[in-house]
């Protein structure tokens, strides 16, 4: 605390006051602190980092900071005064932008359309917009951001990444003096995210505050200058880089001393599940061929959109292959995905939310649901036979969730992700596809995850994971394939498998 | 301008909307089926006729947009007719007639709009029973009878010219360009736009989500009051049965244009084609004596028609379904 202190004098001398402080403010949902007396100050020129597990209040309290959510108490200052934030509007006259996650962007409306929804400027025509300033700013913001693109396109002809650089062109439109940040590179490529680091670090140079979400640690002490850490709704600490390791960070955040190795139980490998060569697909892959074996956990790797979550659909039957085989269980597959999920294939998608789960229905009904045929003779779904196969997996997977009936929406990160593998154990698979296992799932929850797949693959299953952190691959494949431009460039082996290897296979100039 | 890289082009022929290829099979269909479908005082007549029904399908576009829909657009149209005949009959001013038209189809349409924006009764039951409400009030309110004596002025609304060209197309096309404008160049239209996109992105834009509803809404109810006028002035009565399934054609025309129900996807240009086109099916299967309860069927496969032609050009373009 004392170093905390120090680090505000330092910073106090050079700029005044905070661009914007909170004071002790406190959130409450029915049934939920989501914030309790945090207090957070952002510097002109400072970038924060926001730390904390899913659930610890990172994103109501950005949701406070834009006026979406009201503060039940606490005070905020800008530029020392005293001012409230109890509308979006309000958030905006401060001159507080917020590039948020999940996207803010409407589908049909283009790029421009976009970036001014709600703040457009009005044309010479009384009521009607001023479409060419829009254009000209437009361009003005994606050629910043290093985006060759045509602001009249709509954004839903647009990919994921490209929708983010214009989500938070959106956000650097606004001239805002304070940018808040929610995980801007989680769907980023690394050409996309180092352009994105430079104009923070021009931004920085115009005084610009930011306050920077992120689960990435490499982020976090590279773009940090300060280090604020949430959990439970409370603030832990603030400090600044160079006092914290990333696992004493870690430790802050969870509460609890976690092993960044994640457990593994390497043995040799058994009888081959899954043997593809020469696969080719619509989707653009080209002369894909791997192996993943009983007892493996098979790394898929490379940067985004080098295709492979395409090899995953592939697999499953999902585009349709144009040359190649892929042989499960010995057999030739060439069926749709009923026919991969009837063999004993599972494919846990990158976004459960909407590929891999019914969020209203019950825990039970969806552990069931892959299994359906082999779960129920004659087509008749018996619901105490369903709530006694979904108590089997709740105990199995230590699955936090208050019963059987409880809708899966209410279930945090983990744990839906859990219940999407339980699904298909409930359905008696044997290889596992999973795209991008972790994403949004904290720190503690993944090492549970992993401690699963573990137990999966020491039970004679397979697994082939697509998985963008590199250092996930690293600690827990047996093997893992580097990806670029559609094509396997590379097979690592246990031995050789390092970020920099995958990092080194997997660019473009390699 | 157009230097800048754009998302991989689809086929020529992929980017055709099935709409158009609709019409124009239709229109070749006609034209082969019965010598009299292309003349110049027919195409008029199928304008003409189609009037009504465009100006409630502009609006019915908007609410579409905004994932809602008027089911009480019929009732409504019938409501204003007879209320504006029997001002029309009792002072004889198109212009009280237009007054009240609109007044009762705006009332209703808000009545709408906040019944959704406030309530938040889905759309389908709020305008359920608002269809309910208002087609029970035509009825006591012309004691279900037609309103004869309509006077000459608002006739004209329908039968008179303006340069040679009839009143009724001079109407739609002014609310075609006005509808145009107000979704394509104006906040209100990107509101429209996100109502239906992303409700949330309007949410923190700061921008209130209800009286974009009520606005949606009650314009659906004013533009349903004009087209009774319209319809007024072609019957030469104001009849409380008068927009009985106007609000299927108005519904099916927005379909056929191409808007889907979902996302905020909606196509303003698209809709005057669809109720060019489910004008055009009328005229043609009159000239070639289909009866209209048969008529109504052609209407149905039309509008799953072009559904099926939409999701498969879709996937010729690469789009998810």
């Amino acid at each position: 605390m004392i170093i905390e202190q120090t680090n505000a004098t330092t910073v106090l001398q050079s700029c005044g006051v905070p661009l914007l402080e909170l004071r002790g403010i406190s959130k409450s949902f029915p049934g939920v602190k989501a914030l309790q007396d945090v207090s957070f100050s952002v510097w002109p020129g400072e970038v924060h980092m926001l730390l904390g597990e899913n659930g610890a209040g990172k994103s109501t309290l950005m949701k406070v900071l834009c006026g979406a959510h009201q503060a039940d108490e606490g005070a905020f200052l800008h530029r020392g005064e005293p001012v409230r934030i109890m509308s979006p509007t309000d958030a905006r006259k401060l001159g507080i932008a917020v590039i948020f996650q999940e996207f803010s962007l409407v589908p049909y409306l283009d790029i421009a359309d976009n970036i001014f929804l709600g703040r457009a400027p009005r044309g010479r025509i009384p009521g009607t917009l001023d479409r060419r300033l829009m254009l000209d700013e437009a361009r003005r913001v994606l050629d910043l951001l290093g985006m060759d693109i045509d602001p009249r396109t709509k954004v839903h002809q647009l990919g994921i990444a490209q929708q983010q650089m214009v989500e938070i062109a959106k956000a650097l439109s606004q001239n805002a003096g304070i940018l808040v940040m929610d995980e801007p590179t989680a769907a980023l490529s690394e050409r996309e995210s180092e352009q994105l680091f430079r104009v923070m670090a021009r931004l920085k140079t115009q005084g610009v505050a930011i306050v920077y979400i992120s689960h990435r640690m490499a982020e976090v002490f590279a773009l940090g200058d300060r280090i604020t850490v949430l959990r439970d709704g409370q603030r832990i600490r603030s400090l600044l880089p160079h006092e914290a390791s990333p696992d004493a960070l870690v430790q802050m955040m969870v509460g609890r001393s976690v092993d960044m190795t994640y457990p593994r139980h390497f043995g040799a490998p058994g009888e081959t599940l899954l043997e593809i060569s020469g696969l080719s697909a619509a989707s653009g892959i080209r002369d894909i061929a791997l192996t993943v074996r009983a007892g493996e956990i098979v790394g898929l790797c490379g940067l985004v959109g080098s295709g492979r979550t395409e090899v995953a659909r592939a697999i499953f039957g999902a585009d349709p292959i144009t040359s190649g085989e892929v042989r499960v269980f010995g057999r030739i597959h060439h069926g749709g995905p009923e026919a991969a999920a009837r063999l004993g294939v599972a494919l846990i998608p990158e976004s459960r939310k909407t590929e891999g789960l019914a969020l209203n229905r019950s825990v039970a009904d969806n552990i069931v649901s892959a299994g359906l045929p082999k779960l129920f003779s004659f087509g008749v779904f018996h619901p105490s036979r369903a709530r006694e196969i979904a108590r089997d997996i709740i105990a199995r997977l230590s699955i936090a969730t208050a019963g059987t009936q409880v809708a899966v929406g209410t279930l945090s990160g983990g744990n839906q992700q859990k219940v999407v593998i339980g699904k298909w154990l409930a359905a008696k698979a044997r290889l596992f596809i999973l795209d991008e296992p972790t994403r949004g799932i904290d720190i503690g929850a993944k090492a549970q995850i992993f401690a699963l797949v573990d137990a999966l693959v020491q039970a004679g299953a397979g697994v082939l994971m697509i998985s963008s952190e590199q250092s996930e691959i690293v600690h827990v494949c047996d093997r893992a394939y580097v990806m670029r431009d559609k094509r396997i460039v590379g097979e690592l082996q246990r031995g050789e498998l390092s970020e920099q290897n995958i990092v080194l296979l997997g660019m473009h100039d390699a | 301008m157009l230097d800048r890289t754009l998302p991989s082009q689809p086929a020529l022929l992929a980017r055709i909307p099935g709409v158009v290829v609709m019409l124009a099979v239709l229109n070749i269909g006609f034209a082969w089926a019965s010598p009299g479908f292309l003349s110049l005082a027919n195409l008029s007549n199928v304008l003409a006729q189609s009037s009504v029904l465009l100006i409630l399908a502009l609006p019915m576009t908007l609410v579409i947009m905004t994932e809602g829909l008027d089911l009480s657009i019929g009732a409504v149209l019938s409501l204003a007719s007879v209320s504006l005949a029997l001002v029309a009959v009792a002072t004889g001013s198109l212009v009280l007639a237009l007054i009240v038209g609109v007044a009762v189809g705006a009332a209703c349409g808000a009545v709408n709009g906040w019944l959704v924006a406030w309530l938040r009764i889905p759309p389908f039951v709020a305008t359920l029973g608002m269809f309910g409400v208002a087609q029970g009030l035509a009825l006591a309110v012309s004691d279900g009878q037609s309103i004869t004596g309509i006077p000459a002025s608002v006739q004209a609304m329908y039968s008179g010219a303006m340069l040679g060209i009839p009143v009724p197309i001079l109407l739609m096309l002014a609310a075609a360009l006005a509808m145009h404008v107000l979704l394509y160049t104006t906040p209100f239209g990107t509101y429209v736009f996100a109502l239906g996109g992303n409700r949330e992105a309007l949410a923190f834009a700061g921008i209130s989500q209800r009286r974009i509803l009520l606005c949606v809404y009650t314009l659906a109810g004013a533009m349903g009051g004009l087209a009774g006028l319209l319809l007024t002035a072609r019957l030469n009565s104001g009849h409380p049965s008068a927009g009985i399934g106007m609000e299927f054609d108005a519904i099916a025309a927005v379909a056929v244009g191409g808007t889907s129900f979902e996302r905020g996807n909606g196509w303003l240009p698209g809709t005057v084609l669809g109720v060019i086109t489910i004008g055009v099916l009328r005229n043609g299967l009159n000239l070639i004596a289909i009866p209209s309860s048969l008529q109504v069927c052609c209407i149905g496969v039309l509008v799953i028609l072009a559904f099926v032609f939409e999701a498969f050009s879709g996937v010729r373009r690469g789009e998810p379904r």
